[in-house]
């Protein structure tokens, strides 16, 4: 309205009563301006807003398929879950954490001097030692220091992994004879990597998830011809009919041995039936657990430990295979000491002659 | 009303009365104040993010003639990534090698005595024989990355492996790179040690070329594969002449043999369904199904795919890698091998497989529609995985070089095993 006349102005000192009223629509129009702005912010950044608006759908349906992911399942809703390998940290302590991993997941490579045979320790404990149910690191690790019936003794996170070495990678059998002498680096890194991977554990306390798990008692005395027929549908397709594992092109191991000359001695856990039996029912095969029956996992765990393989490195000098029964294995299941189609199980490989431990001596034993 | 001097307080003749009387509300004001804001806010936004693609840009521009001026002198940093992602599957994260099976890369006299021109000449062809390293022996089954990696990357590879793995100070530039690969880029994989003494003056004792024949076997076989017989069209017409597949057709090269002809027994069977396959093995006699699967398992070709799904790599690689355990899924590369070269019999070479046909054989396992792996272990997989992370392992696979092929003299001893069982299929 250009053509403003001058006493469309209202005289001064008079008052207008439209002038309040134009004020205080002033006032509520920014008002309202500023909250519709507010409002529509807070609509958009608490994903209220329709997703066709704001083009959100392929983050909404992410998010969504991530939180079905870790609900899914509900069994194991509360066990803990490690850190992932990415957030190893980027300094002097996240190196040895790393060697650490790298020991675990390639142990024949990067402690090789102190390796006898074919295994990686993340073959018993997948997922490079993450895998509930499998014994994993970090469920192992805030229980150390603690006595050990196996040794009689206090034993130290070292000390247990010395342990492994000496029967579980049969370090009888490496390069230098023996377990990394206390105070390897070698120890140093695992336990750097179990240490950094418990994060947050209360120390003391056995989470859930540790070990291989319980497994119910088989309803029939555990039958090593059962458990032929089990390892011949289940197994060998992965770890060879003659148990022996496979390599690839390169002669790489891919699939470990589970028993012969390049496998864990008679005194590694894995050669008592019963936790066999548990790993195998929690975790065989790969990525199809509790495939087996109870029963199919007990059978074919007295299958698999029914099979010479190295010697138990405790035995040594005059120490026979009776005194080794009486000494160490008295109350395990399993068949040390045992006659198997006629065979004595335990005098296996000895470490004197274990490079040329003879095949033919080994056959299939079943 | 005929007064003729207009009253000034009355508006003129143009003054629509509903102008002055109806005011607009002051939610109409409220919402263009709204919008006006909103506009501003937009406005910023905008020109900030410009703002920061420009420096973006400039810096790039800068940075563009300083990597021309450094053409001679390869990224090193470039290399140690691209021996993260392409090397270290094998050779492990610091070239230090897997006993007995893959030689280190650090400190190894191969290296030492060729520089990076034999890494180059060793990464762009690959190895297919038997090789001594500082004294220890190898298979020596290595791809080739000729047709996965470009010169600029073999260039920086090379480099890092000459110089960044050992002390030697010669680094080689991707004009050279592209020199070598003009006369070699076409060449069948060294010949193991005997190949490698050919590049390399001075090489330490090496085994003798094993002269194991490659290639296409009897006659009859090359032309069942390139011109098919009277019932049956030639394999070539889908698989490419060098059996590298296409989109959801599968590369067929270096795949194991008997991994192969269980397939082609499992499509006369009608336990893989595939009307293309079933009707084209129908018309093979068992004697051919061997020789077609020896013919393929002993081919090396370079690799033809690429990642084409738009997967995400970098999940890709951990699905091959790790695995997802949360999910139940355990690394592909734990039952298909390092780098995914394949186990035979059972487990097939995924590395440089058409990520198409990946994606596609996931999902069918997923669905039930192929259901002939060995304990049905695929199927839980497939299932495990959702669309995105199949597309992402399988653009992942592609992304990698094509698995060595296997030697004649490793496949006779295999032969007998070829399996042409029932009951593990399930």
């Amino acid at each position: 309205m250009s053509n403003k006349h001058p006493s469309d102005i209202p005289p001064r000192g008079e008052t207008d009563p439209s002038r309040g009223k134009t004020a205080l629509r002033a006032i509520l129009a920014v008002g309202g301006g500023l909250a519709l702005v507010v409002l529509g912010s807070l609509l958009v950044n608490f994903g209220l807003a329709p997703s066709w608006l704001t083009g959100a759908t392929r983050d909404q349906s992410e998010a969504e398929a991530a939180a079905q992911q870790s609900g899914g399942d509900t069994q194991h809703a509360k066990l803990f879950t490690p850190p992932a390998e990415s957030t190893i940290p980027d300094d002097d302590f996240g190196k040895s954490v790393r060697r650490g991993l790298a020991i675990f997941n390639d142990t024949g490579t990067n402690a090789h001097d102190f390796v006898g045979n074919d295994l990686s320790c993340s073959n018993c404990h997948l997922d490079a030692g993450r895998q509930a149910f499998s014994a994993p690191m970090w469920a192992a690790y805030p229980v150390y220091p603690k006595y050990r019936g196996k040794n009689k003794m206090v034993n130290t996170m070292e000390d247990r992994i010395k342990g492994c070495f000496t029967y579980s990678m049969n370090a009888q059998g490496s390069p230098s004879g023996g377990p990394p002498p206390y105070g390897s680096d070698v120890y140093r890194d695992l336990q750097a990597y179990f240490f950094w991977m418990s994060k947050g554990l209360p120390t003391g306390e056995k989470p859930e998830g540790a070990g291989f798990g319980k497994i119910d008692k088989p309803a029939k005395e555990p039958s090593r011809q059962r458990g032929e027929a089990v390892f011949a549908q289940n197994c060998a397709v992965c770890h060879g009919a003659d148990g022996q594992g496979q390599k690839d092109i390169n002669g790489k191991v891919v699939f470990p041995p589970l028993w012969g000359p390049n496998s864990f001695n008679w005194g590694a856990g894995m050669h008592k039936i019963n936790a066999a039996a548990a790993f195998i029912k929690h975790n065989m095969p790969l990525s199809e657990p509790n495939k087996l029956t109870v029963q199919e996992a007990w059978d074919v765990a007295a299958f698999v430990d029914s099979h010479p393989r190295p010697n138990d490195p405790r035995q040594i000098g005059d120490v026979t295979v009776k005194d080794a029964v009486d000494k160490w294995h008295h109350n395990h299941q399993g068949f040390y000491g045992k006659e198997v189609d006629g065979k004595l199980m335990g005098p296996g490989y000895p470490s004197s002659d274990q490079a040329s431990a003879p095949a033919q001596n080994e056959s299939s034993g079943g | 009303m005929t007064d003729k001097k207009p009253d000034p307080r009355r508006p003129d003749e143009t003054f629509e009365p509903f102008e002055a009387t109806r005011r607009i509300p002051w939610p109409v004001y409220s919402i263009a104040i709204a919008l006006a804001i909103w506009g501003v806010i937009m406005l910023v936004q905008t020109s900030t993010a410009v703002q920061v693609a420009d420096k973006a840009q400039t810096e790039a521009a800068k940075q563009e003639p300083t990597k021309l001026a450094q053409a001679a002198a390869p990224d090193l940093d470039a290399g140690k990534t691209l021996f993260a992602d392409n090397c270290a599957t094998c050779h492990g994260d610091a070239g230090e090698g897997v006993t007995g099976a893959f030689p280190p890369l650090h400190g190894s006299d191969i290296v030492k005595l060729g520089g990076a021109k034999a890494v180059t000449q060793i990464v762009m062809r690959g190895i297919g024989g038997k090789l001594n390293v500082n004294g220890e022996s190898y298979e020596g089954e290595m791809p080739a990355f000729g047709s996965v990696l470009s010169d600029t990357e073999i260039s920086e590879v090379a480099s890092y492996v000459a110089t960044g793995l050992n002390d030697d100070a010669k680094t080689i530039s991707a004009p050279e790179v592209a020199d070598i690969r003009k006369v070699a880029g076409d060449m069948d994989p060294l010949d193991g040690g005997a190949g490698l003494a050919g590049l390399i003056n001075n090489l330490p004792a090496q085994p003798e070329s094993a002269a194991a024949e490659k290639g296409p076997g009897s006659e009859r076989v090359a032309q069942l594969v390139s011109q098919g017989s009277g019932t049956v069209w030639a394999c070539a017409s889908c698989h490419g002449d060098k059996g590298e597949g296409t989109e959801t057709v599968p590369r067929l090269a270096g795949l194991p043999a008997p991994y192969l002809a269980k397939q082609l027994h499992d499509f006369q069977k009608g336990t893989r369904p595939n009307d293309s396959m079933a009707y084209v093995a129908k018309g093979l006699s068992d004697q051919e199904i061997v020789e077609l699967a020896n013919y393929y398992a002993t081919m090396t070709s370079p690799s033809g795919a690429k990642p084409s799904l738009e997967g995400d790599l970098k999940r890709g690689a951990q699905l091959a890698k790790e695995g997802d355990w949360s999910i139940g899924v355990p690394a592909c590369f734990t039952c298909h091998g390092p780098s995914g070269v394949g186990v035979a019999p059972n487990f097939p070479g995924i590395a440089a497989q058409q990520p198409a046909y990946v994606a596609h054989q996931l999902a069918m396992w997923a669905g039930g529609a192929r259901h002939n792996s060995p304990l049905g272990l695929m199927a839980g997989i497939g299932k495990a995985l959702n669309d995105a992370d199949r597309r992402a392992v399988a653009d992942y696979l592609a992304s990698l070089a094509p698995m060595p092929a296997m030697d004649k003299t490793e496949l006779a001893a295999m032969e007998s095993n070829i399996p042409v069982r029932e009951g593990v299929d399930q």
